[in-house]
């Protein structure tokens, strides 16, 4: 395994601030981000339609492995080199039920949870840039 | 003329000296396995890892040991001769204890970290799509 893609839900502002964090971290996989909502992931990863309407995070591994929910959570730390320990005390049986317990409380309240924390999703973090950036410079206005 | 308080230096460094040598000794000798471990079998930077440690434990334990050398009492006979010596050596191998305690947590770590790099993933799969994806 070298390689894990991560399957976010981008208009979850928590989630993009998580997705930034990963890609921060020193790791020992490589990890790519893709939108849930993108096209390019039904493109990418053929069958995994089904499991996108289940509305939680998947991680997938170059060979094809699917892991969702806290094993998705689990997983994304499992690639980091400071947290691969913490992944491995997680996945434990005695703490796993409290990951998955976790996981579902913050995963269905996620968009209340980034509102209330104040995290825009990307897409919106755009929008404010464009209104607030000055409009471009025209090449024609230049003095001769 | 040399009094009780330079015999009980003299004695002092040579006996703090020689125990430094020792466990550095020590350390480098059995430490040199757990650093080939950690360092996935390559000698040359297990070697030059373990030297880097017995030089730093070496300028520690040394420069306490000369830091604390006029440190307590000034001895006027043989008993007060023998018990500032033990003093001072004691709290010497107090200091050599520490330090060998935090090499061995060092080189556990190291080791750990090692281990933990070739560990396969701690949780099983719930899907799989049934070919590799292409990381393009």
């Amino acid at each position: 395994m070298k390689t894990l893609f991560v399957i976010y839900d981008s208009e979850c502002g928590f989630c993009c601030r998580c997705r930034q964090w990963l890609a921060q971290q020193p790791a020992y996989l490589d990890l790519r981000f893709f939108q849930r909502n993108s096209p390019e992931v039904v493109c990418r990863f053929p069958g995994i339609e089904k499991l996108l309407r289940l509305d939680e995070l998947l991680v997938v591994s170059d060979e094809g492995a699917v892991y969702r929910g806290a094993h998705a959570w689990v997983m994304c730390l499992y690639a980091l080199r400071e947290y691969r320990e913490w992944a491995s005390k997680l996945a434990h049986p005695s703490l796993l039920p409290f990951a998955w317990r976790a996981y579902e409380l913050f995963s269905e309240n996620r968009r209340e949870f980034s509102r209330w924390m104040k995290l825009l999703p990307e897409e919106e973090i755009a929008k404010k840039i464009r209104q607030h950036s000055p409009p471009p410079v025209c090449s024609n206005e230049r003095k001769p | 003329m040399i009094t009780h308080t330079v015999w009980t230096y003299i004695g002092y460094l040579v006996i703090s000296v020689a125990l430094t040598i020792w466990v550095a000794r020590t350390l480098h000798k059995n430490g040199r396995i757990f650093l080939v471990d950690s360092f996935l079998g390559n000698e040359k930077l297990a070697d030059s890892v373990n030297h880097l440690l017995v030089v730093g434990f070496y300028l520690i334990n040394i420069g306490y040991v000369t830091l604390a050398l006029k440190y307590g009492d000034r001895p006027s006979d043989l008993q007060q001769v023998l018990e500032t010596l033990s003093t001072k050596i004691g709290f010497v191998l107090l200091v050599l204890g520490v330090m060998h305690f935090f090499n061995l947590y060092v080189f556990s770590k190291m080791r750990r970290r090692a281990l933990l790099r070739g560990q396969p993933p701690p949780v099983i799969p719930q899907a799989h799509l049934g070919q590799p994806v292409v990381a393009s």
